[in-house]
């Protein structure tokens, strides 16, 4: 990251001191959350269970009995099906909706409506049509995910300029070839910022989708140990979901980095 | 002229553009031809159509009245016949320029495997100059190197025509002093036919074999015969008979220019 006020170090000194303020951070917010359990924010009774090494000695303890993978893999699975169908569904109509204008006027409102609404809201109806279990949250994530990547998408086909679909047809280019070769490549940087956007709120929205009537995920063991009194494994759940979420948009950065295209 | 060696005729084009504020008339029953192996200059002042006559020919628009034929047949569309190099530059950003190059292969479907395609890619690109900046990405070419680039890319499909619109303005008078000798080496070498737009005379004086003078409302003025012998660039500019001969048709062409403009006001149709 770039230093805006502080020092402008560089080279090896300047990248080990950014390192030291990034460390830093994380252990002053280890610190006040000790502190808070020390002095009983949350309640008399449970604050020792709440503290940051009861939620540590939990985290080892999941790990090791299996528990952890029990949750994690379901919740994950979840997130990366409903977004493999948003992304089967929404790619094509964004393209659709940037490149086309009169597709565009068509959808706007009912777009722009739709996704203000929370998936949660339509948890009711989802149950109705799906039925409780894993159907229903995979479409609860999915009616999430789908707007980011419609939005983007189209905002990136939007943006293709008419020199380059000139140009490649008067280069011999067909309709086919130009969408392949100009219209999608010149929309990917918006996918992937589509897609980074999808997957954090879907990973977001998971918690409370799971909170409806699965057997497994971290949002169904969230209430678990609420219910066994399990402080120190919920505050180990919350550091997980925390650490799976930061690593999904890790990966999403690596692929803008590595994928999108730049002016 | 001998009836096959017309490879565009023109014929009483005319092009009208409806906008908010009325009807802007660009091109007023324009009729001239284009021969094979022609070097074809068209001047004119702003707004008065060349552009639109360029993309009338290769298909990206339809004239108002009047038709555009291409060895006979009336033009329906954009073909890769007609490669047009544009005023701004067309480089896809995300492609180096060699993959640029290479786009008119993968549009054509050629039979061509990746080692061909970029072998031939690379021959163009040597050709304009650029070989040494093959994997670099337009973002980081000058201004000059996109346009030799956008130049690679339209000869590398091999078009019998050359369209290009104001290919060469904004360019250092260096840059522009080398790519008009580029130009008249390519066009003499592969035996295409040109068609150039431009605001600048030296330019058309010094690459034409024809010029076509449009008017303000885009009528044509004259058709000016360059009897000027090639070759006309480096050394040859410098003899003072030819220098002398540049100057004064030049200033015929500016004669024609001035009449236009001094004669007619501004005519809002």
């Amino acid at each position: 990251m770039a230093n805006q006020n502080g020092s402008n170090a560089t080279g090896v000194q300047g990248k080990l001191l950014d390192r030291v303020f990034y460390v830093t951070g994380i252990l002053l917010f280890l610190a006040v959350w000790q502190l808070a359990s020390m002095f009983k924010l949350f309640g008399a009774d449970f604050s020792d269970s709440f503290s940051p090494v009861a939620a540590f000695s939990a985290l080892f303890e999941m790990i090791k009995s299996g528990e952890l993978i029990h949750h994690a893999i379901p919740s994950i699975r979840r997130v990366l099906t409903s977004l493999l169908l948003a992304i089967i569904v929404a790619l094509p109509i964004g393209v659709l909706v940037g490149y086309f204008k009169r597709v565009e006027q068509l959808t706007y409102v009912v777009f722009q409506f739709m996704r203000m609404i929370s998936p949660l809201a339509w948890m009711p109806i989802a149950i109705i049509i799906f039925g409780v279990g894993d159907v229903s949250v995979t479409f609860l994530l999915w009616l999430v995910a789908i707007w980011p990547l419609i939005l983007n998408t189209s905002h990136g086909a939007g943006r293709v300029s008419p020199l380059w679909v000139n140009m490649s047809r008067t280069m011999g280019a067909k309709d086919t070839g130009i969408l392949r070769k100009v219209i999608i490549p010149a929309a990917v940087p918006d996918m992937l910022t589509g897609l980074r956007l999808a997957v954090g709120v879907s990973w977001i929205i998971l918690v409370p989708a799971e909170m409806l009537g699965v057997p497994d995920g971290l949002g169904y063991f969230i209430l678990d140990t609420r219910d066994r009194f399990r402080y120190d494994q919920l505050m180990a759940t919350i550091m997980v979901i925390g650490a799976i979420g930061y690593l999904l948009d890790s990966a999403n950065r690596w692929l803008i980095k590595k994928f999108a295209w730049k002016l | 002229m001998k009836q096959e060696q017309i490879l565009i005729s023109v014929e009483h084009v005319s092009k009208r553009f409806e906008r908010e504020r009325g009807v802007m008339q660009v091109l007023h029953d324009c009729t001239f031809e284009v021969m094979k192996n022609e070097f074809l200059v068209i001047v004119g002042p702003t707004g008065c159509g060349k552009s639109t006559l360029l993309n009338l020919i290769a298909g990206l628009d339809f004239p108002s009245t009047g038709s555009i034929l291409l060895e006979g047949e009336q033009v329906t569309g954009p073909g890769a016949d007609r490669g047009m190099i544009f005023q701004e530059y067309a480089l896809l950003p995300w492609r180096t320029v060699l993959k640029n190059v290479e786009l008119g292969f993968e549009f054509q479907n050629r039979e061509m495997d990746a080692g061909q395609r970029k072998a031939e890619a690379m021959r163009y690109l040597d050709m304009v100059g650029l070989g040494y900046a093959a994997n670099k990405h337009p973002v980081e070419l000058s201004g000059g190197m996109k346009r030799r680039a956008s130049l690679a890319m339209i000869l590398a499909i091999r078009p019998k025509i050359l369209l290009m619109d104001g290919a060469f303005n904004a360019l250092d008078s260096k840059t522009k002093m080398t790519m008009h000798q580029e130009i008249t080496n390519i066009w003499a070498t592969e035996k295409n036919t040109v068609v150039f737009v431009t605001s600048d005379l030296d330019e058309a004086v010094k690459l034409s074999d024809r010029i076509i003078v449009l008017g303000k409302h885009g009528e044509i003025d004259a058709v000016l015969r360059n009897e000027l012998p090639r070759p006309r660039l480096g050394s040859a500019a410098r003899d003072p008979g030819f220098h002398h001969r540049f100057v004064a048709f030049r200033e015929t062409v500016m004669n024609v220019i001035k009449k236009d403009v001094g004669m007619r006001t501004c005519r809002v149709a």
